[in-house]
């Protein structure tokens, strides 16, 4: 039984407005996919109103009779639509959910393409995971689908239009969801109680030189390959210069008092190369939109518009 | 904002679609998925499906030229996945998703796209009305499934009981090759159309199908749908019962309406001697013809309409004057006149001579009636 419907979708104000945010500023249609995991919850939310719970134990809602199937969305990746999705995804710490699409000025119904890039994604095993605080084994498709647009007409307050499905393999129809937006705040505290701030470290291709490189040596790497290992540790030692270990040692202890001077000047170098870090993202910034105009420019061409 | 332009390689391939296709397809709006951009890049598609229309909508990317469209199918057609059961099928090749190995340069693509989607699209609705739970039903499905190009569909609205629509192509002749010289695009033909609701399992007896005669509306110019009376339906009929006789009454009534094409266009001829060669006529159907004729210095014009009921409806007059002119600059027309001496059972150049006669008389009325007027309008 792999077609269990989701009950509750979650997403962080963050998250979806980055979204929203990448379609609005793109100049063309936009599709990624949705990261994430999907948990059982067997919490029933108690309450003190007598009507309420006869209510829903009159209802043959599926909370009722089982443990509740949340999937919260916290990332998502995204490309120009005319990309095949990135489905080689590198995130340990979450699952593939379902994907994303986001068309601009297009009505907020699944389309030709919608359709089957879900089924696909649905119907292929490998996509297929299993959710958290699982009682049984049980693997579930990437079955998630949220589809956005903007309006049809330009309109002086600026408005997103999505909707969130779920793709139920039995009835073979997009089932409407509601999506929760999780933000931080007073009334959102009881979504973080199982909130654990554990992040996993970005994985860097850069090899480490150092105690363990023998261990290196045992993979008899290539000239080619040690050389670039050997350039990328020297960036890595450049970006740490003035921070070397023992130097940051003097600030610990109980005479760091005395290196007022010597912290101030470390923060004054961390300015430093936060400003010129800062003037490289702009200049390369730069050359990417120059690019991205001549890649237009190709493009018009091949589409005869010069 | 800049003009609006269709990018080359999307206009070709819709300017091949609108000239070729078997059907006739319309394109309703286009506009512009780009915020930057006024190229327009995507547009909705209408195109006649069972009597009725269905409107897709077709998503180019303009800024992407040579990636594939997207098709966004109606509200109601969300579970029509057209190339779901390609994946597993046997015969994958003949069924292949166009979509997967597109080719924006080639202008036939998007033609053969929308073919082949409505064909999927047919077999999709045939589909859901054979899993319609209904005894009549089935075995009306079963009788007339012999007939080719039979479109069904099941129209599900939540407000409104469920029905199942037929379009029943009738009479096997081709229209197109019956009037000589006719210049229809489109393979013209007569539907009938059958509306049944689906029953409900207690009713009694099965009530009639509603029915309607359709046809293609460029057939109007030959014969009206309209005069034809549809044959009674009988309780506890069925279609295959009901069809032969319809299609032999239709058949007598359309070669009586193909041959009185002739018997106008002899009219037409019998007036030439008398009022000159025609200004304009229309060579195909014969339903009108100008002509220009005098009196004295007056001259003027005479539109002959022909009706479809020719001759037992007689032709309506319409005199032009070429001289005077009312407020507007329009020339100065006179009323329709059919009152006339007729019979339709003169031969056709006693026809001719009568009209003839009749305008000698009518155009000094209509030189006195254009002249006050012109006067009142100094």
């Amino acid at each position: 039984m792999n077609d269990l419907p989701i009950h509750k979708i979650q997403i962080s104000g963050t998250t979806l407005a980055s979204i929203l945010h990448r379609l609005f500023s793109s100049s063309g249609d936009i599709h990624g996919l949705l990261l994430g995991h999907v948990s059982f919850s067997t919490t029933i939310s108690l309450s003190d109103d007598n009507y309420s719970t006869a209510d829903s134990a009159s209802s043959s809602s599926p909370a009722a009779d089982g443990p509740t199937l949340t999937a919260t969305i916290t990332d998502f990746l995204s490309i120009p639509c005319h990309f095949p999705l990135p489905l080689q995804h590198n995130n340990p710490s979450s699952v593939l959910l379902g994907w994303f699409s986001g068309r601009q000025k297009t009505p907020l119904r699944p389309s030709l393409k919608d359709s089957t890039t879900t089924l696909s994604l649905c119907s292929s095993a490998s996509y297929h995971f299993t959710p958290q605080n699982s009682l049984h084994p049980l693997s579930l498709p990437p079955s998630l689908f949220l589809l956005l647009s903007s309006p049809f007409h330009e309109q002086l307050i600026h408005t997103h239009e999505y909707k969130a499905f779920q793709y139920r393999n039995s009835t073979d129809s997009f089932d409407p969801k509601s999506l929760d937006i999780i933000n931080i705040g007073p009334s959102f505290r009881s979504h973080y109680d199982s909130f654990s701030p554990i992040s996993p470290f970005p994985s860097m291709t850069c090899d480490l030189r150092g105690p363990n490189a023998m261990a290196e040596d045992e993979k008899a790497e290539t000239l080619v390959g040690i050389k670039r290992g050997l350039k990328d540790q020297k960036e890595l030692d450049l970006c740490a210069e003035g921070f070397e270990i023992g130097r940051l040692n003097k600030l610990m202890g109980s005479d760091a008092s005395n290196y007022t001077a010597e912290l101030e000047h470390l923060y004054d170098k961390m300015l430093v190369k936060l400003d010129s870090l800062a003037r490289l993202v702009e200049k390369s910034s730069s050359k990417v939109l120059e690019q991205e105009n001549h890649n237009m420019k190709l493009r018009y061409k091949v589409a005869g518009l010069e | 904002m800049a003009i609006d332009i269709v990018p080359p390689l999307i206009a070709a391939q819709l300017n091949y679609l609108v000239t070729h296709c078997p059907f006739s397809v319309k394109v309703e709006n286009m506009w512009s998925g780009g915020k930057n951009t006024a190229l327009l890049d995507r547009f909705s598609l209408v195109i006649p499906f069972c009597l009725d229309y269905i409107k897709w909508d077709v998503i180019y990317n303009a800024l992407y030229p040579l990636a594939a469209p997207d098709v966004i199918f109606g509200a109601e057609d969300e579970k029509f996945r057209p190339y779901k059961a390609i994946g597993d099928a046997s015969d994958s090749k003949s069924l292949k998703n166009p979509l997967t190995d597109w080719n924006n340069r080639d202008p036939t693509r998007l033609f053969s796209l929308v073919l082949q989607l409505r064909e999927l699209y047919k077999a999709y609705q045939k589909k859901r009305v054979e899993e319609v739970d209904d005894d009549r039903l089935k075995f009306e499905i079963s009788t007339m499934l012999s007939r080719e190009g039979i479109e069904m569909s099941l129209s599900s609205n939540i407000d409104k009981p469920e029905e199942v629509k037929f379009a029943v192509p009738l009479l096997d002749l081709d229209l197109n090759k019956m009037v000589a010289g006719s210049t229809w695009r489109h393979q013209q033909k007569i539907y009938l159309q059958v509306i049944y609701p689906v029953g409900r399992k207690y009713s009694s007896a099965p009530s009639a199908p509603r029915l309607k005669l359709v046809s293609s509306p460029e057939l109007r110019a030959v014969f009206s749908i309209d005069d034809f009376r549809l044959p009674s339906w009988l309780d506890g009929m069925c279609m295959a019962e009901y069809l032969p006789n319809l299609e032999d009454m239709l058949e007598s009534q359309i070669k009586d309406a193909v041959s009185s094409i002739e018997s106008r266009r002899k009219l037409i001829m019998a007036l030439a001697p008398l009022f000159g060669r025609p200004v304009e006529a229309d060579p195909v159907f014969c339903r009108k013809a100008t002509f220009l004729s005098s009196s004295g210095v007056f001259t003027f014009m005479v539109h002959v309409a022909i009706p479809l009921q020719f001759p037992k409806q007689q032709p309506s007059l319409i005199l032009q004057s070429s001289q005077h002119f009312n407020s507007q600059g329009l020339p100065i027309k006179s009323p329709v006149t059919t009152e006339y001496p007729w019979s339709p059972r003169w031969e056709t150049s006693d026809m001719a001579e009568r009209i003839f006669d009749f305008i000698v008389d009518e155009c000094l009325n209509f030189k006195k009636y254009c002249n006050e007027s012109f006067v009142q309008n100094r």
